[in-house]
């Protein structure tokens, strides 16, 4: 060891530079225990409609007997730029709905169904598949499509069982080429295309087709048009309303959208859950988060306090070292080297300890549906958070020595 | 012997003036001629500079401003034609490294540590002198046998000695002294003026020492009164 470290580590408290590890150690490991599991447990809700993100609300009117009397289960134009207006939205769309017949039916060796249906859109940048499998070019005769999980399940344990044919898994299901006939509205002008399921969804009670695709079909045999179809309206059209629309919002858990919702007497259709339970894990992490920050700025403060006392006590020697030429830089080192150390120790104990921990709790997490998230964010973060306090307490420590430079008198 | 790098001789200082100067403390007195204070005075590389004056004359005051460790006077100081009041800290610590020794009349020692290892401390930051040299200082001044004692277990004397060594163990164009030689006898005080008119004759530098009756016995000084 060199004679300036003999000398200025002379009066260093090994129990005060230990509480500063244990506090540092201790913030930065709730701070990095709390990401881990953000990153581990938030795919358990965003995985599960892999279509359509956590911040969409698909919204409807509620289906009452005076609504639908009235015939007023359907939004208004005046209605949807109300909503637009809404602070937390950040953008909406209407669903555009089918203005003609949609027949379906499936061939399974011979055993077949078909079935009438239905067809909705939304704009394609709402819905989160890649481009290669949502798109549809005019003279086209495959239709990608996505239809709500329900739909699968009634087939399979209503429909399939009662009329004895084999339940089919999703898989098994998008394999199967549908036959689907469109026609207009009495039946004639039938067009043939085939179906190709794209993928189900839980969130999305439909069965959604591209954007493009339903422009197109509407063009070719619809009557009707919404206010939301410039493309098609002429004068003999009938203009309907749409009765969904989907919104992208700010904060899926904010009370504004419940109380805005709950006061026009809109639903949110899907699952709702998703959306509260990932804003719940959000608030709670944040909560987590805070006191991990909190714990560890005070850990900053409690080093630079030691580091400051230490090199108050030291003053005078720290003085003749200046006298004698030495370069503030040189002086310091000392006192840099324990910040480096102490802050790198308590970083690598504060990793381990969240990892540990993220050990603990990953095999229940693993059966609730979680993911493994990746560790490099929580790395990235423990070096800059040490570096910051290495960097701070540095920066202290060369105060203090421009400050030993002159002694008063 | 080695020599000082050409570089470092190329910035040397030549003189140093004290314009004018006087301690903040005395300004609203009245005190006596002096050669230093309120005057123009020129210190010039090569010289031999005998301060003395009596105690509370501020010689203390004057070595730590031309230091460059005080700054309350009135006046200025220049290094050759530059006033150092607009030197930052780190051209003051390379003026200490390189062109200005001092020995402070508390000596600044460390205690702790031993006679070899305070004198290696400045000797290591500057790589002046080989540690031969500095063995024959010690065994010329009498304090070889206390090489590796603590310094804080010897006596004023001694300290003073090794202080003397540790001051020299630098290149330097002047070297301020603050009562060197108080607490030693006339043989050592006699040693000691030789050794550090010997290495500053050896880097053409002057010498500035002060005292209040025990002066350095230097030849032929330069007597200055404050």
């Amino acid at each position: 060891m060199s004679f300036i470290s003999r000398l200025l580590r002379k009066n260093i408290s090994p129990a005060r530079i230990a509480g500063f590890i244990l506090s540092n150690f201790i913030g930065l490991a709730i701070v990095l225990g709390g990401l881990i599991f953000y990153l581990d447990a938030r795919s358990i809700w965003d995985s599960e409609d892999s279509f359509i993100r956590s911040d969409y609300l698909v919204i409807n009117k509620k289906v009452t007997s005076e609504n639908t009397l009235k015939g007023a289960s359907s939004f208004s134009e005046n209605e949807f730029k109300e909503i637009l207006n809404q602070p937390w939205v950040r953008k909406a769309a209407p669903f555009t709905a089918a203005s003609y017949r949609v027949r379906a039916s499936l061939n399974q060796g011979g055993r077949g169904m078909s079935t009438a249906m239905f067809f909705e859109s939304i704009p394609d940048e709402y819905v989160d598949v890649p481009k290669s499998q949502w798109s549809w070019k005019e003279g086209s005769d495959e239709v990608p499509l996505i239809i709500s999980k329900d739909y699968l399940t009634l087939y399979n344990f209503g429909f399939a069982s009662a009329a004895g044919l084999p339940q089919m898994s999703e898989g098994l299901m998008s394999g199967i080429p549908l036959a689907i006939t469109i026609s207009d509205e009495d039946g004639n002008n039938a067009i043939r295309l085939n179906g190709r399921v794209a993928g189900y969804s839980n969130r999305l009670n439909t069965i959604l087709v591209p954007q493009n695709f339903m422009d197109w079909s509407n063009r070719m045999l619809a009557e009707n048009s919404d206010w939301s179809d410039r493309s098609h309206q002429s004068d003999n059209s009938k203009i309907s309303n749409p009765a969904r629309i989907i919104i992208d919002v700010n904060s899926p858990g904010d009370v504004a959208i419940n109380d805005f919702l709950a006061s026009h007497d809109y639903e949110v259709a899907g699952d709702k859950t998703a959306a509260s339970a990932s804003f719940l894990l959000k608030l709670v992490v944040g909560i987590v988060l805070a006191i991990g920050g909190v714990i560890t700025v005070l850990s900053l403060f409690i080093l630079m306090l030691s580091v400051s006392l230490l090199m108050e006590k030291n003053r005078d020697k720290l003085h003749s070292l200046l006298m004698l030429g030495y370069p503030l830089g040189k002086v310091g080192a000392p006192y840099c080297r324990i910040v480096i150390t102490a802050s790198a120790a308590a970083g690598i104990l504060a990793f381990i300890a969240s990892a540990l921990l993220r050990n603990a709790y990953l095999e229940p997490l693993r059966g609730l549906g979680a993911g493994t998230g990746s560790l490099w964010p929580v790395i990235i973060l423990d070096l800059i958070l040490t570096a910051i306090i290495i960097l701070f307490n540095i920066l202290a420590v060369r105060k203090k020595v421009k400050a030993s430079w002159r002694i008063s008198r | 012997m080695p020599t000082p790098p050409k570089k470092e001789k190329e910035k040397m200082i030549t003189t140093i003036s004290i314009e004018h100067a006087l301690p903040r403390v005395f300004v609203s007195e009245k005190i006596p001629a002096s050669d230093v204070w309120q005057t123009s005075l020129k210190l010039r590389r090569g010289e031999k500079y005998l301060i003395e004056a009596a105690s509370g004359g501020g010689k203390s005051s004057l070595c730590a401003y031309i230091f460059g460790s005080r700054t309350d006077y009135e006046g200025r100081i220049l290094f050759d034609s530059v006033d150092v009041a607009s030197f930052n800290i780190d051209k003051w610590q390379e003026i200490r490294r390189r062109h200005i020794a001092y020995l402070p009349q508390e000596l600044s020692l460390f205690p702790e540590l031993t006679a070899w290892e305070n004198i290696q401390l400045k000797n290591r930051l500057t790589s002046h002198v080989p540690d031969s040299r500095i063995e024959e200082w010690m065994e010329m001044i009498g304090i070889a046998g206390r090489r590796d004692y603590p310094c804080g277990r010897m006596s004023i004397g001694q300290q003073q000695r090794v202080a003397i060594i540790r001051s020299i163990c630098q290149p330097f164009d002047f070297i301020l002294l603050d009562e060197p030689v108080s607490h030693l006898d006339e043989e050592n005080n006699r040693i000691a003026a030789r050794m550090i008119a010997e290495e500053a004759a050896r880097q053409g530098a002057a010498i500035v020492s002060t005292s209040v009756g025990n002066p350095l016995l230097l030849p032929d000084p330069i007597k200055l009164s404050l």
